[in-house]
């Protein structure tokens, strides 16, 4: 191990736990007063929040020497690497600066999950078990996080959608309303952020169901963390049927987009702290 | 009687054919796999499991993937999957292939409209050189005083769904063989000894071959750095005495000998000793805290190893003797590497050194195949579903050779994409009119 690369690691998860704190009180006070400049920094934030994240993964890579995926810490870091790689994505391409107001305090929140929950032994490199010896461990996480990530963004935009529709019946004109886009741009922007999750939320199930295959000699055992997958897939494949074939738009698909991430996250946190299984790794 | 039966046949058919039946059994599935998370299951907790309530026990709660009426739930919807798919089966066939011109203004697609004027042969040049560069597939059709078209842009994504619900159904078939057809089994065996597949222990299914494994080696392999490496097991097939496979296998490394995979699943330290009675001499391996046992023939003595000392160089063993239905301890002691010791002047037996014990899942599972079809073709239906949106675009136009009006219409699943195609369309038709 080299203490210098460990040091970096170190360095650069303190630089993104400020730059995603800051970023996200900055999205707030822009939000909140109407401040251009706040909205510059809080998206500048994000971005060098982003780049220490990006960084803290490729020295954890060059640490461990294989893909940074194996414990509840890696995968926490790599959940919001994707979380803001999406997020990021959104809001250059559609301008959404808004979303930001909902997504950082997710990514903020996970890592301060590892900040306040995880002790310095289970954030360490650690040997890995044999199971985990696969390269199928890169193609079953990456599928995970991009889709996760995606989730989560759909989750800002359906809570974005509630409470402009709130307020909205209440004839309330707010400051931070007038800055979301127009509920229907909102519920299709989350319709499209799922469309492109799901499939990616099933190759992660399928990728995982291969490697069971070769590790446990099982494609698919009902263990707890395989059934809350499966459980959030069939809520979000509910979310696209009740919505194309019932028009379950707006409010109705919002509240699903918003129960799907809790399913999300049960998935991750739910599993692992309270039921037992096989998948206790991550 | 039989329009009473038809009608019937009916009602059944347009239950199982409804898509609120196929989101009502989403939902309750779903609901069911959630509950089997937070109540003991037998395979993951079977103390815990006992301990639940009776009822709830015969219900099938403690053993809920595999109960009875979870395994309806699956078939009902299995079923309402098929018919969904064979009723939209036409209808995309038809729009892939079978696309047709629109006739009348009811006809055009509605999410997006736009009318212009303009020279019949010109707008109708313009529309075929734009929409087939754009590589939409395109039917026309003529008459006297006007034309009209239909072009189609990802026509393939019309397959999306149906693939996606029919890899569904290939799934559950791929479960349902792999639970009515194959085995599924474990074994625990030290290094050199040969274990009939007929013997090992079941959790389902029977054994049909009627090969032997031999356990050549097992290993607990390190790294330099003090990680493990993986275990290993060298094994030989055996058919009578004759070898006919041989193969390392490791965890994630598993090896499939006809269509039987043994899967590398545990591994626990042993001892090798060779039992010598009256001077026939038996080889025997027994595994660490008494794991195993060795019972002389014609004794009623049972040998087992109580604990190991952790050092590789020099074996030494905590060897225990028991006799009897009671099996009261009537002999314990420590062994070395060479040293021997008689058991209750029976006989003798030796430490010749460690060895390893390897635990091997063992599965013949002939619904595998099926499941990965299911699951590629579950990611092309996805793909078409969402990655492939289709577009459509169609247009009919009235009047004489100048001056007649063209009325478009356009829809696609995906609004941003459809906005996109049609507004460079109608901007490139309205640009080349006004030319």
């Amino acid at each position: 191990m080299n203490p210098g690369l460990e040091n970096l690691e170190t360095s650069m998860y303190y630089l993104m736990f400020a730059a995603y704190l800051l970023s996200m009180f900055s999205y707030w006070v822009w939000a909140a007063f109407k401040s251009e400049l706040m909205g510059k920094l809080a998206t500048a934030l994000a971005i060098v929040g982003f780049a220490a994240n990006t960084a803290a993964i490729v020295v954890r890579i060059l640490i461990v020497q294989r893909p940074p995926l194996t414990n509840g810490y890696e995968f926490l870091v790599t959940f919001c690497w994707g979380i803001l790689a999406v997020y990021l994505f959104a809001e250059f391409r559609y301008r959404l600066k808004a979303l930001g107001v909902f997504v950082l305090p997710v990514a903020f929140l996970l890592l301060a999950y590892i900040a306040m929950k995880m002790g310095p032994e289970e954030r360490v490199a650690q040997a890995i078990p044999p199971a985990l010896k696969s390269q199928w461990l890169t193609f079953h996480v990456i599928t995970a996080i991009l889709a996760y990530g995606a989730f989560a963004v759909a989750f800002g935009l359906g809570l974005m959608y509630l409470l402009k529709h709130k307020f909205e019946l209440l004839k309330k004109s707010d400051g931070l309303m007038t800055r979301f886009p127009a509920l229907d741009t909102l519920d299709e922007l989350a319709y499209r952020v799922v469309g492109f999750a799901f499939p990616l939320l099933s190759l992660c199930i399928i990728t995982g169901a291969i490697w069971a295959n070769y590790a446990w000699g099982t494609y698919w055992s009902w263990d707890p963390k395989e059934t809350w997958s499966l459980i959030t897939w069939l809520i979000y494949a509910g979310y696209l049927h009740a919505r194309l074939m019932y028009g379950w738009k707006g409010k109705r698909a919002a509240w699903m987009a918003v129960f799907g991430f809790a399913a999300v996250l049960f998935t991750f946190f739910g599993v692992n702290y309270f039921l037992p299984g096989l998948h206790t790794y991550a | 009687m039989s329009t009473q039966e038809k009608s019937l046949t009916d009602k059944i058919w347009e239950v199982f054919s409804s898509m609120k039946l196929g989101l009502a059994l989403l939902g309750i599935i779903a609901l069911a796999s959630a509950i089997g998370t937070f109540i003991p299951q037998i395979s993951l907790e079977p103390e815990k499991a006992k301990t639940v309530g009776a009822l709830w026990q015969t219900l099938g709660f403690t053993d809920l993937y595999a109960a009875w009426w979870f395994h309806l739930l699956l078939g009902l919807l299995g079923v309402n999957l098929v018919i969904c798919s064979l009723q939209r089966f036409q209808g995309i066939y038809a729009k892939t292939f079978h696309q047709k011109a629109a006739r009348t203004l009811t006809e055009l697609p509605g999410q997006a409209r736009a009318e212009l004027k303009g020279n019949s042969v010109r707008l109708a040049q313009v529309i075929t050189e734009t929409l087939v560069q754009k590589h939409y597939h395109l039917v026309r059709d003529e008459w006297e005083t006007g034309w009209s078209f239909t072009a189609v842009k990802h026509r393939w994504g019309y397959w999306g769904s149906l693939i996606t619900h029919i890899s569904f159904v290939i799934l559950l078939a791929g479960a349902l063989v792999g639970t009515l057809l194959g085995f599924k089994g474990y074994f625990m065996a030290g290094a050199g000894s040969t274990v009939p597949l007929k013997q090992i222990e079941l959790s389902r299914g029977k054994v049909s071959q009627t090969f032997n494994v031999k356990i050549n080696s097992a290993e607990d392999r390190m790294l330099a750095n003090g990680e493990r490496d993986n275990w290993y097991t060298d094994l030989s097939i055996l058919e009578g005495d004759k070898e006919v496979a041989r193969q390392t296998l490791s965890v994630n490394h598993p090896f499939t000998y006809e269509g039987v995979t043994f899967y590398q699943a545990s591994f626990a330290h042993g001892a090798a000793l060779t039992a010598d009675i009256k001077g026939q001499k038996i080889p025997v391996v027994l595994q660490d805290q008494g794991g195993n046992f060795f019972q002389a023939p014609g004794t009623d003595l049972y040998l087992v190893v109580a604990a190991m000392k952790n050092d590789v160089q020099n074996p030494v063993i905590l060897y225990q003797v028991y006799q009897g239905y009671g099996f009261k301890l009537v002999q314990s002691g420590q062994l070395k590497k060479g040293e021997s010791v008689m058991i209750n002047d029976a006989y003798q037996v030796t430490l010749d050194g460690y060895s390893g014990f390897t635990g091997l899942q063992v599965k013949e599972d002939p619904g595998v195949s099926l499941i990965w079809l299911g699951s590629l073709l579950l990611l092309i239906g996805l793909m078409l579903s969402f990655y492939w949106r289709p577009v459509v675009i169609s247009g009919i136009y009235n009047g004489g050779e100048t001056g007649g009006k063209l009325v478009l219409g356009a829809s696609g699943k995906s609004k941003s994409l459809l906005a996109e195609e049609f507004g460079q369309f109608t901007d490139k038709l309205k640009n080349s009119a006004a030319n």
